[in-house]
Parts: structure tokens; sequence; C-alpha cells
């Protein structure tokens, strides 16, 4: 995916299997400066890969290195690096600024009044700072946890569904914020299930279903890829056997057939036309349509047709 | 070290937990003085074995430091706030001792005030026999301290697989076992009252005070150790 040389996280063949659960399968990748998408269908491994390449978790056979340095059991490293796990639990008791300034303690920050201060300005809580993180509303803690994993200033930021509990202008804040940090240098590796999110963000994406990398590259190729996608559309009509028969002349559709439920299947390369056409079809056929819905528009089927193709 | 430990500190003293301690080590004190002054006071002897070895040692002590110490990492364990430290440049026996040394602060109190009030009811002053128990109970806290915070980091059912320690291990077969005795905090710490104050729970026939004091030096820095492997090797969730 990148020049060997640049690579700033190095995942050697690494697999981890729970008992009879394989949960990552021997997966290989090099991950350079910018921001790095890792994008799976909830259940892939995509934690679990995280977890390894932090060095919480042990790999069952493989290799980790970040800056040429194994992650497991390297404590040192850790100054380089900032982690911010899925779960958000925080200590209660503390409020937001106590809590950053102990993530900067621990990590040995000279300067922890300057260095909180710094962090708490980029995600804009300064105002917050002082109240118990009990009281803060989800997205409110993603924040503070985003300064705490920044107070450090760390080289490689390693997040996992950062943008869980955030609300819209909290994204917008959380992109513009994730992209000068890219510009600036660092390596930023991002999971999430959400599509579009990694899309805005990503520069290089890691596509990982049932533990395997499913596909690596740029982003556009992937969703140049996904464009092409064929989409299966299910409507129901009250005459679908003619709907059938003046839908298959459609350009923008490739095949129709017709259900045991009675529902007309279209297979469509161009669904955005399809929207278009459907209904001036129904109207000159004098056709009354009741439902339209997609079939397979699930993340799960995005990824499948990503990997087959 | 010290944000560490100042953490654990933060985390350990919950109230509820607090209200629990205070009520546990009332109790002895409690029993002790409703002894002394029943009509049909046990034996010296009686209270001793019963009173200093089962119930302060062999079941408060434990008690009050498991209410503790099962909270220093399984609680972190359960609520994955563990990762908050084991991802720092923090060599792990920075994360490991303070906890450590965190519970022993928290629980020692309550322990040493509960050992110094019913041995001073108990024995009307007799400070040699009041200094002997409350340090062995210390030295116990620190003992049952370190195992604990170990059991928390090997299981998430540390409070459960611990009382079960307490009831069958040091509440039963130590005391009908004699090999078990080498095996049983509850009897190190019986053995160091005894070997501080030779007047007190001779007929336990504890081994001596240097033994019992390598003994005891061994557990705590084997357990010290192993949390410190622990969570090296572990899988942090």
């Amino acid at each position: 995916m990148i020049d060997t040389a640049s690579a700033v996280i190095k995942v050697d063949r690494v697999s981890r299997w729970f008992g009879s659960v394989v949960a990552v399968s021997d997966v290989s990748f090099d991950i350079g400066p910018g921001i790095t998408g890792l994008l799976g269908p909830n259940g892939a491994g995509k934690t679990t890969l995280l977890r390894v390449m932090t060095g919480l978790a042990e790999t069952s056979s493989g290799t980790v290195t970040m800056f040429g340095e194994p992650v497991r059991d390297n404590p040192p490293l850790y100054r380089r690096i900032g982690v911010m796990s899925e779960h958000e639990t925080v200590y209660d008791f503390m409020t937001g600024r106590q809590f950053v300034k102990m993530m900067g303690q621990v990590r040995k920050v000279p300067n922890i009044e300057k260095a909180a201060d710094h962090a708490i300005g980029l995600v804009e809580l300064a105002d917050a700072q002082h109240r118990p993180m009990r009281t803060y509303s989800r997205g409110m803690r993603q924040r503070m946890r985003l300064a705490a994993t920044l107070v450090h200033d760390p080289e490689v930021l390693i997040l996992d569904e950062p943008l869980n509990g955030a609300d819209p202008r909290q994204r917008v804040h959380f992109k513009r914020l994730l992209q000068q940090l890219a510009q600036s240098g660092r390596t930023i590796v991002l999971s999430s299930h959400i599509l579009e999110e990694v899309e805005e963000l990503a520069d290089t994406v890691l596509l990982i279903i049932n533990g395997k990398l499913a596909a690596s590259g740029e982003f556009r190729a992937i969703r140049a890829a996904l464009n092409q996608r064929p989409y299966h559309v299910r409507v129901i009509a009250d005459s679908p056997r003619a709907l059938a028969s003046m839908a298959v002349n459609l350009p923008s559709v490739d095949a129709v057939h017709i259900d045991p439920d009675g529902g007309v299947v279209i297979l469509s390369r161009n669904v955005l036309d399809l929207q278009m056409e459907l209904p001036r079809l129904a109207q000159s056929g004098s056709i009354s349509l009741r439902r339209v819905e997609p079939l397979d528009d699930s993340l799960e089927s995005v990824f499948g047709y990503l990997v087959e193709s | 070290m010290g944000t560490v430990y100042r953490l654990a500190l933060r985390q350990l003293t919950g109230k509820w937990r607090l209200i629990i301690m205070t009520v546990l080590a009332a109790l002895p004190v409690i029993i002790a003085g409703i002894m002394i002054t029943s009509p049909n006071a046990p034996t010296v002897q009686e209270f001793e074995v019963g009173v200093l070895g089962a119930m302060l040692s062999g079941s408060i002590a434990p008690l009050v430091v498991l209410a503790i110490a099962a909270a220093a990492f399984a609680n972190e364990v359960e609520d994955r706030t563990l990762a908050n430290l084991v991802l720092s440049p923090l060599p792990r026996w920075q994360i490991a001792i303070p906890k450590l040394l965190a519970t022993i602060t928290v629980a020692a109190p309550f322990i040493a005030v509960s050992a110094f009030a019913t041995t001073y009811i108990a024995f009307l002053g007799d400070m040699k026999a009041v200094v002997a128990v409350t340090v062995a109970s210390i030295i116990g806290v620190a003992l049952y301290s370190a195992a604990f915070i170990f059991l928390g980091l090997v299981t998430t059912y540390a409070i459960g697989i611990g009382l079960l320690y307490i009831v069958v291990w040091e509440g039963f077969f130590s005391g009908f076992v004699t090999g078990v005795r080498l095996l049983s905090i509850r009897h190190y710490t019986i053995a160091l009252m005894h070997g501080l104050d030779p007047r007190r729970l001779g007929y336990l026939e504890p081994p001596s005070l240097l033994t019992v004091s390598i003994i005891s030096a061994i557990v705590f820095v084997g357990f010290a150790y192993a949390s410190v492997r622990r969570l090296k090797t572990m899988d942090v969730p």
C-alpha cells in the first residue's frame, strides 16, 4: 500500500484467535503518515486488530512494529503513540481537565498545565473543562478523551470509532482537527464501520471483513468499484407482471424478475437514474407503486461486493 | 508513580466501600466490648483464638482488603479504563506497585484501629499485646493486599474467588490441616502476633518470628512480582 521505507506501522502476517474463534487472520499491511481508515462491519475484527497494533493484546502469530520497534511490552514507545479506544468509560469523579492532566502526567509531559490548555483548546472544551466528566454528554466525553489522547503530542494516533456519539457539529470539528493533525505529518489510524465517515477523512483504506484484509489502497479506487456495484431493488406494485415487462426496457435496468411473493426485483447499476425513471414508468402504465426498497444496502453487502470485485 | 497512587486512592475510597469497611472493622471491637462485660466472659485463650485468630486475622482483615484490592485492578479491567495506564510509558511495576501501596494505605488504618481497639478493650490496656496485634494485623493487611491485587489481575471474579479463599482456605482448611498453615496468611498474622508478644496465641504452635518474617517477605514480594509480570503479559481489554 505504501512505500515500505516510509512505513511507521508494520503489521506482518498477524493472526489472533480466541480458542476456536479466529478474530484476525494472517493480516499484513504497512501504514505511513496521513489518515488511514480501518473499515469493516461490526464484528469484522477491527477492534481486535487495533488492540494488537497498540500492544494491548498479544498476537497469536505474526509481528507488529512501530518506528521499527515491537509494540508489545514496550512502554517507552507509548510516548510517541496516542490511543483512543472505543470504550467510553472515563473516571467519573474527575473533571475533564483533571483527566487530561492525569493522562499527561503518566505520559511524562513536561509542562503539563500548558499541554492540557493546548489539548483542551484543540477539542474546544475549555468552557467545560472544570466540570465533572459525569455531567458531560457522550459527545463531550469523546472530545475530552481525544484531548487526553493528544496531550502528549503523539506522532501516531490510533482511534477506534472516535466519532461515536458525536453530533453533526462535533463531527465536522473532529474531522477538521484530524485533517490538521495529518497535515502536520502525524500517522493516524481511524476505525469505523461507517463508509462515508472514512471516505471523508481517510486517504487510504484498509478493509477488514471476517478478520481478513479484504482490500487496501486509496479510497477513490475502492469507491469507484463501489459505484459500479449492481443494486437489487424490490418493488411492490398492483400489476407486477406489467411493471416487470416495462421495466426491463429501461436503460438503468440490467435485469428483472418476479419473486415468489409477487415483488418485482430489479437489478440496476445506476440507481440514481432508476429512482427517476421508475415513477414515470409506473405513471405511464397506470401502475400503483406501493413500496420500493433496496435489498442489499447494508454495509455488509457493500463490503461483500468489494471483496468479490 | 505518584499519579497512579493518587488515582488509585481516589478510586478505592468510594463512599459505600468506606461504609462497608467501617462496619466490618467495628465488629471485633463491638464483640470485644460485649465479651468483657458479659457475665459469661470467655477465657483469654477463647478470645485470642476466636476473636484475634479467627475473626480479626481470618475474616475481617481479608474481607476488608478484598473489598479494596479487588477494585484496584478488577474494576479497571471491567470498565476498561486500565488501558489508560497501560498505554503509557510507565514501566509496569510503576502501575502495579502504586496500586498495591494504595490498597494498603486505604485498608491498613481500618484494620489497625480495629486491632488496636479490640485488643485494648479485651486486654485492659496491655500495650505490649496491643502493639503486637496491631503491627501483626497491618502486616497481614499488606500480605492479603498483595495476594488480592494479583487475584484482581487474573480474574474478573476476584470478589467471588477471594471469598471462597477466605472461607474455604483461611477459614476451614488452615484451621484443621497443620501443613496448610504454612500457606495461610491468617496463620502468618497469628505467628507475628505471637512473635511480637510471646504470651499470646502460643497454643496454636505458630512458627518462630524469624521464620514467619521470612515467609511473609517472600509471599509479599512474590505476589507483587507476579502482579507486575501479569500486567506485562496479560491482554488488556
